[in-house]
């Protein structure tokens, strides 16, 4: 029997896993409709999709649902990882959870892989064959057992059956398997309390809500909501099929991962990776053994963030590098988007992914020493006054940050263009003026951050210029 | 009958339009498929109303105002503009 959960727990934050299910269950629902009609071979995987789109009863709506639902399944389970992340529910003693869930992820970027060539459209051709050509650069018996599991014997039809048998028989069982695992944990130990900082939670928050009806009801609320939104995507953005694949129109066609996988794409993209020749190589396997180290840091996370506290006001680091990893994956993202098939030089990489990581990590820094000033300290209530202080100075903080940005970019783009263009006066002017904004607002915030410490005794070496009309009253 | 109740009779009375409706439509046209998907969205809102609503008189607490009337207004903007693309 399913135990009552706790007031807190009416709360769309506690649920993303569960919508993700529900996602997962629609896409059960329309999967198992179009396979009445499709076919998984090279000579009929279009016509059997276009005819889907074109003869049966709502088949384009069935189609557009399915291919919007996957995408809200995959968008769904980042949120719910990072939730997890950010108030580490990752922590003691759910840490086979956390792998679980993991799992449950990984196979749900295998859903979004393997589905995105059946439709066998131009577009979802090229990128599948992208995306197994990588798999070779990976070290010989991981590229081996791959290869062996989604090509099998090579050729198309292979292939096209591989990836079908994947997506509609091997994933949803192992990850049916996987959710069975996870909500038998999930019922042994509860769900986490909030990290509001301000326990133990009032009485009206840890009251026990049945399952049923309440809790169930609720459920269903955010599965309905969540339905109705994909519906009314699905009716203002149908999806229309891309042309069928062919080698002549694939080699006219730019390969494009789907959204999810953008990131990969863009990394791989960066000049030092795209060299021929066995350093080509060399480099695409030091690439892929990256992107790889990543999912191994996210698996062993519970390992490694093993600290007692999972309030986010003591967590500053992790913090940091969390809203550092959400802000690459966009910027990479959107940038994929944005070049299809450009090189990245390696400076630009560089650049800008490093200035995204130390735009960032001032901003969280910074802001974490305005919002938890005195973390460790005693608590002492603040009078209004100083929290209105505090909220000034935090939005000016954020905006000497924002500028700061602008700053840092108008600095890479003029040493980029002298770099490229080579040297102009107009140009060192440029680079002259944006260095000398970044350091205006350096000291800006600099002063800023001395003026938000000031009442708290904690400076050990005191600027009398930081402290006009600084009272220690 | 009190408010919430017949706030719940209204949306299910929309519930049943909405569903009636579904079957007027042509299934191989797109325009229908559009509309199609609009009403069950139509439905599936109705439903999550009336479940808040009935978690809220349940709770002995009323359903808050604000989220009832951005409610309304979506299911009010979605069944014109159903409508009218019909």
């Amino acid at each position: 029997m399913l135990r009552p959960a706790p007031q807190y727990s009416v709360n769309p934050f506690y649920w993303l896993g569960a919508l993700t299910v529900v996602a997962f269950v629609i896409q059960g629902v329309t999967g198992i409709i179009m396979m009445l009609y499709y076919i998984p071979s090279p000579t009929q995987a279009y016509s059997t999709t276009q005819y889907i789109f074109q003869n049966v009863s709502y088949g384009r709506f069935l189609e557009t649902v399915h291919l919007y639902t996957a995408y809200a399944m995959i968008m769904l389970a980042f949120m719910h990882m990072m939730r997890n992340y950010f108030v580490s529910t990752h922590k003691k003693p759910k840490e086979i959870m956390w792998l679980v869930g993991m799992g449950m992820g990984f196979v749900t970027l295998g859903f979004g892989f393997t589905g995105y060539l059946l439709p066998w459209t131009v577009v979802s051709k090229s990128a599948t064959d992208v995306g197994i050509g990588m798999i070779d650069a990976l070290p010989p018996p991981v590229s081996s057992l791959i290869s062996f599991l989604v090509v099998g014997a090579g050729g198309d039809a292979t292939e096209l059956l591989r990836f079908y048998d994947l997506h509609v028989v091997v994933l949803p069982a192992v990850l049916l398997v996987l959710l069975a695992v996870k909500m038998y944990m999930l019922e042994t130990h509860g769900v986490s309390e909030p990290v509001t900082g301000r326990e133990p939670l009032p009485e009206n928050k840890t009251r026990l809500v049945p399952i049923f009806p309440d809790m169930s009801l609720y459920l269903l609320e955010l599965a309905a909501l969540f339905g109705a939104g994909m519906l009314l995507i699905s009716a203002l953005v149908p999806l229309n099929l891309p042309p069928q694949y062919t080698p002549e129109l694939a080699a006219q066609t730019a390969a494009q991962p789907d959204w999810y996988f953008l990131w990969i794409y863009q990394i791989l993209k960066i000049s030092i990776f795209e060299q021929s020749g066995p350093l080509g190589q060399a480099a695409l396997t030091v690439a892929l053994s990256v992107v790889t180290l990543i999912f191994i840091l996210l698996i062993i996370l519970p390992f490694i963030d093993r600290g007692p506290t999972r309030r986010i006001s003591k967590r500053p680091r992790f913090v940091t590098v969390g809203a550092i990893f959400v802000a690459e994956l966009v910027v990479l993202a959107i940038w994929g988007y944005l070049t299809p098939g450009q090189t990245i030089p390696v400076e630009q990489a560089a650049l800008v992914l490093g200035g995204i990581a130390l735009v960032i990590a001032a901003l969280s820094l910074g802001l974490y020493r305005l919002i938890f000033p005195r973390a460790a300290a005693p608590k002492v209530s603040a009078k209004p006054s100083i929290r209105t202080a505090q909220l000034w100075n935090g939005i000016s903080f954020a905006a000497l940050c924002g500028l700061g940005a602008l700053a840092i970019g108008a600095s890479v783009d003029a040493s980029v263009k002298l770099v490229l263009g080579g040297v102009s006066m107009p140009l060192v002017e440029y680079l002259v003026i944006s260095i000398l904004g970044l350091g205006l607002i350096l000291i800006g915030t600099a002063y800023l951050l001395y003026r938000s410490d000031l009442g708290s005794g904690q400076i050990k070496r005191r600027v009398g210029a930081f402290e006009i009309g600084w009272s220690e009253e | 009958m009190n408010q919430a109740n017949r706030m719940i009779s209204l949306l299910l009375v929309l519930q049943v339009f909405s569903t009636g409706f579904l079957w007027t439509l042509d299934a191989l046209n797109q325009v229908s498929e559009g509309i199609f998907a609009l009403f069950v969205a139509v439905d599936l809102l109705a439903f999550a109303m009336v479940s808040y609503i009935y978690r809220a008189e349940k709770l002995r607490a009323s359903p808050s105002r604000a989220w009832v009337l951005v409610g309304c207004i979506i299911l009010i903007a979605i069944v014109f503009a159903s409508l009218a693309i019909h």
